[in-house]
């Protein structure tokens, strides 16, 4: 499959389409960040609750203590972003290990780690991560590992599963035939042609663990030096009858976000799944 | 290759494997003598242990469920049964190539020919990338590959069946093995194809000097590329002969048999085939003595209750029959 044929199946869901130059409209604003608003995007900066578009120096208003909410929207950017991708990254890396081991050698090795997976499974996920943060601090970093943590079962299932039906394809013989070790089978061989609906799933954990974030952010167990969307949404929880934009508009930031990570995966999915090609 | 020694040379291979269903013998007390140069087809039904001999010989059998018990199996004079699985690494591939049914898997669907055969070339020699593509390409001219420059970035399934067998043969060869294991490897192409195929394999043997085992169940492709042929039915040898002598005066009738079932061109039409009456009996449930008796049309008294042996019937014959044809 070349590349063209890739993005032509990709753009012909439109909604993939439109989440992925939405998506790329978050990420440009998270990347030009410190050039739109150089300065702490924390600092008080005018008047208390002022609603959006009542002042023009701060179109989407500000916040209780009168801080700029479009500089912490776009700083936010930043933070929630970096968060999904780096969990997801985690998660990804936990997963596609775990479940590539499992599927290939299969036995007591599957047996173990499955059990493992289901031991991880088990645990409600937000409570896991909060308890996570709470043991080792609340800094990006670790908020990062936490969702890394919770987040990668379904992407260790999803590998194993391929290497479970790849394994014993003829080409893996083939392989072992001319004197190719697991390890080199593992990672050049099956890997390859696992990775499709494991980069499907990857996307998704994206959008799940901005959520997690969003979430620890909103019970106040962020990190505090950091403007994420969670926390804005929390900071803004008391004055919700009156002042309700400030926690609306972080919300509407988080929920397009997903909403377009999630249109991604569904892109990816007809992409590069070759069972629906010709749907 | 070391110059008195035999390249391939299996004695009394035993093959068992331990299923829940109770041990059965896949492979029952092979032995086989490949010379250099020479082409020693293996030949039967499916399901009479051609391929897993062919596995076991390379090691590539699961354990669990298949062990081999028993017998040795001599590379280039070395026992290799007892080697440890990274010492095995190093003979696949290097000492021992294989060619695989089916061209189109037995290639990886998502990377170029040329990093597949270069995948080989790295693991056994000291080839840096980039001399490896040119010995990737090398290989690809050797092997007939029409436009081979460009046929090594494509991908397998920009190419045809024919095309992905040589890729593969390519792959086998890349390091000189003394001994090559083709199973059923014209089985899956076209008639012409199988033809160009079987003359690749039959110049490169002539290059190289190869030792070469060419399993297969159509005799036209063993009249075709054999010197010697060995007869398998449920796991053992029943017959073994030169191609010619066989096809003249088959000994064992399971032999008779699987001739019968040839058509032969410009034969008469209304002549129906003559076909094998039953089925390769499952391994876990053999019958007691000669497990071809109870589809043999001379079958004995003597056959159903003891397993015939192995015995010389000729210069480089032998057969393992109460009531062998005339030789």
């Amino acid at each position: 499959m070349n590349r063209f044929e890739f993005l032509g199946r990709f753009a012909r869901n439109r909604g993939a389409l439109v989440g992925a130059v939405l998506m790329l409209g978050v990420a440009a604003l998270a990347l030009l960040a410190p050039v739109l608003f150089p300065t702490d995007p924390l600092r008080i900066v005018g008047p208390p609750e002022l609603w959006p578009g009542e002042d023009p120096d701060f179109p989407l208003g500000t916040d209780s203590l009168g801080r700029d909410i479009l500089a912490m929207i776009v700083h936010g950017a930043r933070a929630t972003l970096l968060i999904g991708l780096f969990a997801s990254a985690v998660a990804t890396g936990i997963g596609v290990t775990v479940g590539a081991v499992a599927g290939y050698f299969g036995g007591w090795i599957d047996d173990a780690a499955m059990r493992a997976a289901e031991l991880f499974q088990t645990i409600p996920n937000l409570i896991f991560v909060l308890t996570i943060v709470v043991i080792l601090g609340s800094t990006l970093g670790n908020i990062v590992i936490a969702i890394g943590i919770v987040s990668w079962t379904p992407i260790a299932r999803m590998t194993r599963a391929e290497f479970l039906s790849l394994r014993d394809r003829e080409f893996v013989q083939a392989c072992r035939s001319m004197g190719m070790g697991n390890a080199r089978i593992i990672t050049g061989e099956i890997l390859p042609n696992a990775l499709p609906p494991v980069i499907v799933l990857s996307s998704l954990v994206v959008a799940g663990a901005i959520l997690f974030e969003s979430a620890v952010s909103f019970l106040g167990l962020g990190d505090p030096n950091v403007a994420s969307w969670g926390r804005l949404v929390g900071d803004g929880r008391q004055l919700i009858r009156s002042s309700w934009y400030i926690c609306a508009i972080p919300g509407v930031a988080i929920m397009v976000t997903v909403l377009c990570l999630n249109l991604i995966g569904d892109g990816l999915n007809d992409a590069l799944n070759p069972k629906l090609r010709d749907r | 290759m070391p110059g008195s020694a035999v390249p391939l040379e299996v004695e009394g291979l035993r093959t068992t494997l331990f299923t829940r269903r109770g041990e059965m013998k896949a492979v029952d007390g092979l032995s086989l003598r490949v010379g250099a140069g020479e082409t020693v087809a293996l030949v039967g039904e499916s399901g009479c242990g051609k391929s897993l001999s062919a596995l076991s010989i390379m090691r590539l059998l699961p354990d669990p469920p298949a062990r081999i018990v028993g017998g040795a199996v001599r590379l280039n004079g070395r026992d290799i049964v007892a080697l440890s699985e990274e010492a095995m690494l190093d003979v696949r591939g290097r000492e021992i190539g294989m060619i695989f049914q089916d061209p189109m898997s037995a290639l990886n669907p998502v990377t170029t020919v040329e990093k597949q055969i270069s995948e080989v070339l790295t693991a056994h020699t000291e080839l840096g990338r980039g001399q490896a593509r040119v010995r990737a390409h090398e290989l690809l001219e050797q092997v007939g590959m029409p436009d081979a420059g460009r046929r090594l970035d494509a991908y397998p399934h920009q190419l045809s069946g024919g095309m992905c067998q040589r890729v593969v043969i390519a792959m086998a060869i890349a390091c000189n093995p003394a001994v090559l294991i083709a199973d059923e490897p014209t089985t899956a192409l076209d008639v012409t194809v199988q033809a160009q195929v079987l003359a690749l394999l039959r110049k490169l043997q002539r290059e190289s000097g190869m030792a070469m085992i060419f399993i297969t169940h159509d005799l036209g492709v063993v009249a075709e590329i054999a010197d010697r042929v060995v007869v398998m039915y449920a796991g053992r040898k029943v017959e073994e002969a030169p191609v010619d002598d066989l096809f003249e005066r088959p000994l064992h009738p399971y032999t008779a048999g699987l001739i019968g079932a040839t058509p032969i061109p410009g034969a008469e039409r209304a002549a129906r085939l003559a076909d094998i009456p039953g089925m390769v009996p499952p391994l876990n449930a053999l019958p007691a003595g000669c497990a071809f008796a109870p589809r043999c049309p001379r079958a004995l008294p003597r056959c159903r209750a003891e397993a015939p042996v192995l015995e010389e019937a000729g210069p480089g014959r032998a057969v393992a029959c109460f009531a062998p044809g005339a030789p």
